[in-house]
C-alpha cells in the first residue's frame, strides 16, 4: 500500500486543536507539579523522620504504579468525592501529582549535591534553616536542577497522551478520531508521532540553550587511548 | 457514596491471576528488549556514518514520541501495512522496541565510564572484535549496568499497563471488567494499583539483591 497523507490535511484543524490542548495541559501540569514537588522535597530532606517516612511514600506509591491507573483513580476518585470536573482539569491534577513526585526526587538530588558546607555557614552567620536554603542553597541547586528537570518533563509531555483514554482532546486523541474516521492508521498516527517529537525536540532544544546560558558545565571527557575508545565511546550526537 | 471494602477486596483473586499476564508480557518484552539495545549498541560502534545516523533518528524518535503512540501504531499501522498481529503481540513488539531504544542509552551511559583498561589490552593482544565484545565488554557491562537495568523492566511492567487500551486483558482491563459488573470503579482501580505497586516493588527488590550479589563476587 502506498502512504495517502492528504488524510492528515483534510484533518489538520483537529489536529492543531489537539496540538493546543496538549501544550496547555502539559505546560500547565508540569508547572504545578514542579511547584508541589518542592513541599515534598522539604520533607524528604527533613531531620524528622516521620516527614521523610510520608514523602518517601508518596514517592514511591506514584513512581511504581502507571500514570494510566493514576490518572482513571482520579477520574473516578474525584466525583466519588464529590468533585464534578472536566477531564482536562481531572487529567491535569493527575498528571500533576504524578509529576511532582519525579521532580521531587530532581529537587532532593539537587539539593544533596550542594555541599553541605554551604548550609552550615549559612547557619554559622546566623541564618535560620530556611533563610540558609533560600538565599544560599537554593540559588546553587538551579544549575544542577535544569537537565534532569528537563528529562522529567519530557516525559510528562509524552504521558499527556494517556489523556486521551478519558476523552481529553489532545493530540492522540485527535488521532483516534481522525483514524475512526479515515482508516489510514499508519499515516495518522506517524503524524500524531511527528507532533510530539516536534513538541519534545524543541523544548529540549530549548532547555538546553537555557542551560548553557546557566552556565552548565559540561563534565571533563576521561582521556582514554583512541583504540579503546572506538568500543567505549558512543558519543556521537546529543540525544536529549 | 462509601468505599465500599467488600469490593475491594473481591477485586484481588480476580487482579493477581491477570498480573501474571503483565509480568509475562513484561518479562518476554525485556528480554526482546536486551537483545535490540546489544545489537543497536554495537552497531552503534561500527562508525559507518549511515548507519549511525539512521540509529540516532530512531534513538530521538522513539524518545521523543509517548509509548501510547507508538503501541497504536504497531496496533493499527502494521496490519494497514498487510502484517496482521495479535493485541498482545503488537504491544510486546512495541514496547520492546521502546526499550530496546532505552536500554541501547543506558549501555552508552555504561560504556563511557568503563575502564579502558581489559580492552586495551585485548586490542593489543590481537583478539578479534566480536570477542572482545562477547568476552570483555558486554560481561562487565551487563553487571555494571544492572541497577538501570531493573529499573527499566519497572517501566516495561508500567508499560504493560497501557496495553488495556488496545484490549489486552491484563491487570488495569480486568479491574474494569471488575467494575463492569460491580459498579465499583475506585474499589476496582484502587486494588489494581496495589497489585501492580505491589510487582513493580518486588522487581525493584529482587534487582536489589542481584546488585549485592554480583558487588560480592566483583569483590
Amino acid at each position: 500500500m502506498t502512504l495517502d497523507f492528504s488524510v492528515i490535511l483534510d484533518n489538520w484543524q483537529l489536529f492543531a486543536s489537539g496540538l493546543w490542548m496538549t501544550l496547555v495541559v502539559a505546560l500547565l501540569s508540569i508547572a504545578a507539579g514542579f511547584l508541589l514537588a518542592i513541599p515534598v522535597a522539604i520533607m524528604a530532606l527533613s531531620h524528622r523522620r516521620w516527614l521523610r517516612t510520608i514523602a518517601g511514600a508518596y514517592v514511591e506509591w506514584f513512581r511504581n504504579i502507571p500514570f494510566i491507573v493514576v490518572l482513571y483513580i482520579f477520574f473516578y476518585g474525584l466525583p466519588f468525592m464529590g468533585l464534578r470536573l472536566p477531564e482536562p482539569v481531572v487529567g491535569g491534577i493527575a498528571l500533576a501529582f504524578y509529576a511532582s513526585t519525579y521532580f521531587s526526587e530532581v529537587i532532593r538530588g539537587a539539593v544533596l549535591a550542594v555541599p553541605k558546607g554551604q548550609l552550615e555557614a549559612a547557619r554559622a552567620v546566623g541564618m535560620s534553616y530556611f533563610m540558609g536554603m533560600r538565599e544560599v542553597v537554593a540559588p546553587q541547586t538551579l544549575r544542577l536542577l535544569l537537565p534532569p528537570s528537563t528529562n522529567t518533563a519530557i516525559s510528562m509531555i509524552k504521558e499527556t497522551s494517556v489523556l486521551s483514554t478519558i476523552t481529553v482532546a489532545e493530540i492522540t486523541y485527535q488521532g483516534l478520531v481522525v483514524q475512526g474516521a479515515t482508516f489510514a492508521p499508519f499515516e495518522v498516527f506517524l503524524t500524531t508521532a511527528a507532533l510530539y517529537w516536534l513538541i519534545t525536540s524543541a523544548f529540549a532544544h530549548g532547555m538546553h540553550r537555557v542551560e548553557r546560558a546557566a552556565g552548565a558545565a559540561q563534565g571533563s571527557q576521561q582521556a582514554r587511548h583512541s583504540l579503546a575508545d572506538k568500543y567505549l565511546q558512543l558519543g556521537m550526537r546529543r540525544n536529549k | 457514596m462509601d468505599f465500599d471494602l467488600v469490593a475491594f477486596g473481591d477485586a484481588f483473586p480476580r487482579l493477581l491471576p491477570a498480573a501474571l499476564t503483565n509480568l509475562t508480557i513484561a518479562l518476554v518484552a525485556m528480554t526482546l528488549a536486551l537483545i535490540g539495545g546489544t545489537v543497536l549498541t554495537v552497531l552503534r560502534t561500527t562508525g559507518i556514518g549511515l548507519l549511525t545516523g539512521a540509529i540516532g533518528v530512531l534513538i530521538s524518535f522513539i524518545r521523543g514520541t509517548p509509548i501510547l503512540v507508538q503501541i497504536f501504531l504497531f496496533y493499527y499501522g502494521l496490519p494497514a501495512l498487510g502484517l496482521d498481529l495479535t493485541p498482545i503481540q503488537a504491544g510486546v513488539l512495541a514496547i520492546a522496541l521502546n526499550s530496546s531504544i532505552f536500554i541501547t542509552e543506558i549501555m552508552r551511559g555504561g560504556l563511557s565510564g568503563m575502564d579502558p583498561g581489559p580492552v586495551e589490552a585485548a586490542i593489543a593482544l590481537g583478539v578479534r572484535a566480536r570477542t572482545i565484545w562477547t568476552r570483555v565488554i558486554l560481561p562487565q557491562l551487563y553487571i555494571r549496568i544492572l541497577p538501570p537495568l531493573v529499573n527499566e523492566l519497572t517501566t516495561i511492567v508500567k508499560g504493560t499497563a497501557l496495553l488495556s487500551v488496545i484490549t489486552v486483558v491484563e491487570v488495569l482491563r480486568t479491574a474494569q471488567q471488575i467494575a463492569n459488573t460491580t459498579f465499583r470503579p475506585l474499589e476496582a482501580l484502587l486494588a489494581a494499583a496495589i497489585v501492580l505497586f505491589a510487582l513493580n516493588l518486588a522487581i525493584s527488590q529482587l534487582g536489589r539483591r542481584l546488585e549485592t550479589r554480583f558487588a560480592a563476587r566483583r569483590g
